[in-house]
């Protein structure tokens, strides 16, 4: 049965017609055409679709569509400004943790999530943010050195 | 060699547009009247199809097509190698992942609902999922008519049994060389099945246009192999058929090969005009694509007192899956391969490539070498302590090299690279201090493993490069090498700044490939990019001064031989105030009253291993191009007493690589390398249960490490011995990282606790269970 969500991606307002089985991954990347929120798993394990909703980093695969019915959400999408882009980014770049790529924007997205909320999280707290996140290329050393070198850009900001 | 960006940390082309999530990927791609499927898999592994009802399915919401595999066997069988492959069931199933019938909808989800519509009757028959049982006599076959396969001359089924290949390689005389030991050593080792596990599952696109083009995009490594056997099946010519590869999230092995292109194919061919979308799930991507390993291997290692090898024979029984095609060579790569790093002067290795009801075998990480030298590396050990002999001097008796031969016959010289060098850095890394004496929480251990890699691939694996000049001097590079993560692009970039001397940033690099204007590749396999298509960039590059040079010859009238090229000018070598500006030349030279003498640069090069050959069916040997690459790696583990968990505080890698391109990329390389397998050691398995349903087919099952379970520090070193054939001297380093840690940690578990392991992963559950064992609370 459709119903109408409306809920604000990347500061833009939507009103979505749903079925009722979508999550918010297919809204966002089917329904928005957002597709840097990545799909690699069915089972809430990988990370890649990370995105914020309400300021919490959460797994857009696992959220219900109707759950994020009014929720104010924030994909990778938004995080460079224009050509600019966001120290998590550059900081994931400059250490060398972007191979495949496939499961940056979620691990960017993650890193958000927890900087903006603890911006002098500990290394422990690092990796507890990272350990939702799976990659099959880099074995972790280069994401969790960017990931301290984005926090020593943050900082710095 | 002084050089100018081979060699420093140029950031690769391809960050910022994947940080940002702007990359597209093939489940990023949206085409008008694009449709989407979804394909149903069958309930047994072995059964022959007695029925499939479609006609519910059909009246489902947004369905516009149902389909069965039904004398699809006949016109559609398809395979690179052995042509046992069908894109969908016909008459039987013989894995839990074969495609059985398919929903063509308007979107995903309605596909997916119109599946649970399918009524499906089966007479189920035997399942087998080891080799060793569907080798028994008696065993119902797999491949009914096996031997009518079209298959490469030398290999192939053997008709009436559930061998799809039998591959032997003899050097010298194995029995002689046993008879002549003073020691010997066997054991069965056991490398179980595997996921690639790529964070981007597999995914097709196929779109049948009307005009007789068939445009394909697909998450893959091989778009000619896809062309090619497209284009046979469908009776096309390979020109209409287009195949686009967008970027690629992670390989590791099983997007090689044609996997899911030709079922998808078949899917769409019912619907001209329409794109169709598949992607896999991840349960999909597990049984449905090809998984990796599946091997059991015999191995027995003959030696003198001295510690001189002086035989090896090697059985493997790999339990290729339903399908036989792309586990071919990975079989035959782990018989050749299971020397190792050793000279053994008498070998007689075989395998034993068997059907079996479970997903289809690929390509994984490595291809035969992280199996065969788990076994090589296990059983040295243990050929050391029953010699009590030094682990690193039996090995240093024996190691490959310079005047020494390999079991395929080739003959080795300095610029293979030196395993010793490489041994020295390891050693010096981790054995050259004191190993922590064990505490009352844990047992400490350090193991060692030398490794080889061959270059396993065909006679035919060339690479190209397409190389254009812009009127500004710029450069354009187009290449057929997969960008899978790996940073070949990067590799490409650099090759060519440093050949052409330019800035990096001047020269850009294709994105995606497309068979209508990349450059012809067979595929992006084997460790071979940076060496090969390095080399074809290099010598496009070479080709477009060379055109630059004779042009300018004509424009400032003297011999081309005498000219000299620094990026921005080709001037007189003899004096360097004669010269002309590199941006006159690209369109040819044109003078002032508008006459342009020369040629447009632009230049097209390939480049291949030199002889290198299939392998002569009497001995099995034949060249590898002889493209060999050696190296060292290091475990220092800690085992918990209470638990059996077992920690990797550190591992250590070095390789004789040639050069270093991009030294974060490399290391890079070997940092993921190192977890892929430290996984497979300790917790990676697909598992089957005896009617050959996957238990696992789950990240949240199939376990592979996170950032809590990867080593606590990784070294990482290179030796730079230069080779010949990659430019600057450059090897390749893929999948080499991935051989080690595997006997490397079953190794240090032998040297902390006494105890051997001949099988992975060796989990928690297993370790503890071996400690209790061995004594009462897991004492030593």
């Amino acid at each position: 049965m459709a119903e109408k969500i409306t809920l604000t991606v990347n500061q833009v307002p939507y009103t979505i017609e749903i079925e009722g089985w979508e999550h918010l991954i297919d809204v966002l990347r089917d329904e928005i055409g957002l597709t840097g929120t990545k799909r690699g798993c069915d089972d809430l394990s990988c990370g890649a679709c990370t995105v914020l909703m309400n300021g919490e980093a959460v797994k857009s695969c696992q959220v219900l569509a109707k759950r994020a019915s009014g929720a104010d959400v924030v994909t990778i999408e938004a995080l460079a400004q224009g050509t600019k882009l966001h120290p998590i980014q550059e900081a994931l770049i400059e250490s060398g943790a972007v191979q495949c790529g496939f499961c940056i924007p979620g691990i960017v997205m993650g890193l958000h999530g927890l900087f903006r909320k603890k911006l002098d999280a500990t290394e422990a707290e690092i990796a507890d943010t990272l350990e939702n996140h799976l990659c099959r290329c880099t074995g972790y050393e280069a994401i969790f050195e960017g990931a301290k070198l984005a926090q020593k850009k943050l900082k710095a900001r | 060699m002084s050089l100018k960006y081979v060699g420093k940390n140029i950031t690769r082309p391809d960050a910022v547009q994947k940080a940002t999530g702007k990359a597209r990927f093939l489940a990023d791609i949206k085409l008008p009247g694009m449709l989407y499927a979804a394909i149903l898999r069958p309930g047994h592994a072995h059964a022959r199809i007695v029925s499939i009802d479609t006609s519910e399915a059909e009246k489902c919401e947004g369905v516009v097509k149902v389909i069965t595999g039904k004398g699809c066997s006949q016109k559609y069988r398809y395979g690179d190698n052995i042509r046992d492959f069908v894109p969908m069931a016909d008459e039987k199933v013989r894995y839990i992942g074969e495609p059985l019938a398919a929903v063509i909808a308007k979107n995903p989800h309605q596909a997916k609902e119109a599946l649970k519509k399918i009524t499906v009757q089966v007479h189920p028959l035997p399942v087998y999922t080891q080799a060793t049982d569907a080798l028994a006599d008696g065993a119902t076959l797999i491949h009914e008519a096996s031997g009518d396969y079209w298959h490469l001359p030398g290999v192939g089924p053997k008709p009436g049994t559930n061998i799809a290949t039998h591959y032997r390689l003899k050097k010298g005389d194995a029995a002689k060389g046993f008879a002549e030991s003073d020691v010997v050593v066997e054991a069965e080792f056991k490398y179980p099945f595997g996921s690639c596990a790529a964070i981007e599952p597999h995914g097709s696109i196929v779109w049948f246009h009307e005009d007789g083009m068939i445009e394909i995009w697909s998450s893959s490594i091989c778009p000619f192999i896809i062309r090619e056997e497209v284009a046979r099946v469908y009776d096309r010519p390979e020109s209409d058929v287009r195949v686009h590869i967008p970027e690629v999230g992670g390989c590791f092995g099983y997007k090689s090969d044609i996997t899911v292109e030709q079922t998808v194919a078949y899917i769409a061919s019912f619907v001209p005009g329409h794109p169709v979308k598949w992607v896999a799930t991840r349960k999909e991507d597990f049984t449905s694509t090809l998984l990796g390993h599946g091997m059991v291997i015999r191995m027995k290692i003959g030696a003198k007192k001295d510690g001189k090898l002086m035989a090896l024979a090697t059985t493997v029984y790999h339990s290729t899956g339903a399908y036989a095609d792309t586990g071919l060579h990975v079989s035959i790569a782990a018989a050749h391969n299971s020397t190792g790093a050793y000279e053994y002067p008498n070998c007689d290795l075989e395998t034993f490539l068997t059907y079996t009801n479970t997903p289809p075998i690929g390509a994984w990480r490595g291809y035969g070498h992280p199996e065969a030298q788990f076994a090589q590396e296990r059983l040295i050990e243990i050929l050391a302590r029953k010699l009590g002999m030094d682990r690193f001097a039996l090995r240093e008796k024996n190691y490959l090299g310079p005047g020494k031969i390999t079991s395929l016959g080739e003959h080795l010289w300095e610029t293979n690279g030196s395993i010793q060098k490489c041994v020295d850095v390891v050693k010096r890394t981790v054995f050259d201090k004191p190993r922590p004496p064990e505490d009352p929480e844990y047992y400490y251990g350090r193991g060692f493993a030398a490794i080889m890699k061959s270059p396993k691939g065909a006679p035919f694996s060339s690479k190209g490069a397409y190389l254009k000049f812009n009127a500004d001097g710029s450069v354009v590079i187009n290449c057929g090498g997969a960008e899978v993560g790996q940073g070949l692009r990067n590799v490409v970039r650099l090759v060519a700044a440093e050949t052409l001397k330019m800035p990096p940033e001047r020269i850009h690099v294709y994105t995606e490939i497309d068979t209508q204007f990349s450059p012809w590749e067979w595929q992006t396999i084997g460790s071979m990019f940076t060496k090969q298509g390095g080399r074809a960039v290099w010598r496009a590059c070479l080709k477009a001064i060379a055109q630059m040079k004779q042009t300018a010859s004509q424009v400032l009238r003297c011999d081309v031989d005498l000219l000299d090229y620094d990026g921005e000018y080709v001037f007189l070598a003899s004096d360097p105030s004669v010269k002309v500006e590199v941006t006159k030349l690209v369109r040819g030279y044109m003078y002032e009253n508008g006459m342009v003498v020369g040629e447009v640069v632009q230049a097209c090069a390939d480049a291949r291993l030199p002889r290198y050959s299939g392998f002569d069916p009497a001995t099995g040997q034949g060249s590898m191009g002889v493209s060999y690459t050696f190296g060292a790696q290091a475990a220092e583990i800690r085992i918990e007493k209470k638990t059996g968990k077992i920690i990797v505080d550190h591992f250590a890698s070095c390789f004789d690589v040639g050069r270093v391109i991009q030294p974060q990329q490399i290391r890079g390389q070997v940092t993921g390398g190192v977890v892929m397998t430290v996984g497979a050691a300790l917790c990676e398995e697909v598992r089957f249960d005896q009617d050959g349903k996957c238990v696992n087919p789950l990240f949240r099952k199939y376990r592979f490490p996170t950032i809590k379970d990867a080593p606590k520090k990784q070294t990482v070193d290179f030796v730079e011995t230069p080779g010949v054939i990659g430019p600057y001297g450059a090897r390749g380093i893929g999948e080499h990282p991935v051989i080690g840690p595997p006997p490397a940690i079953l190794n240090a578990i032998h040297d902390a606790t006494g105890i051997d392991f001949f099988e992975i992963p060796v989990t928690p559950e297993k370790m503890k269970k071996a400690l209790d064992e061995k004594g009462s609370g897991g004492e030593k």
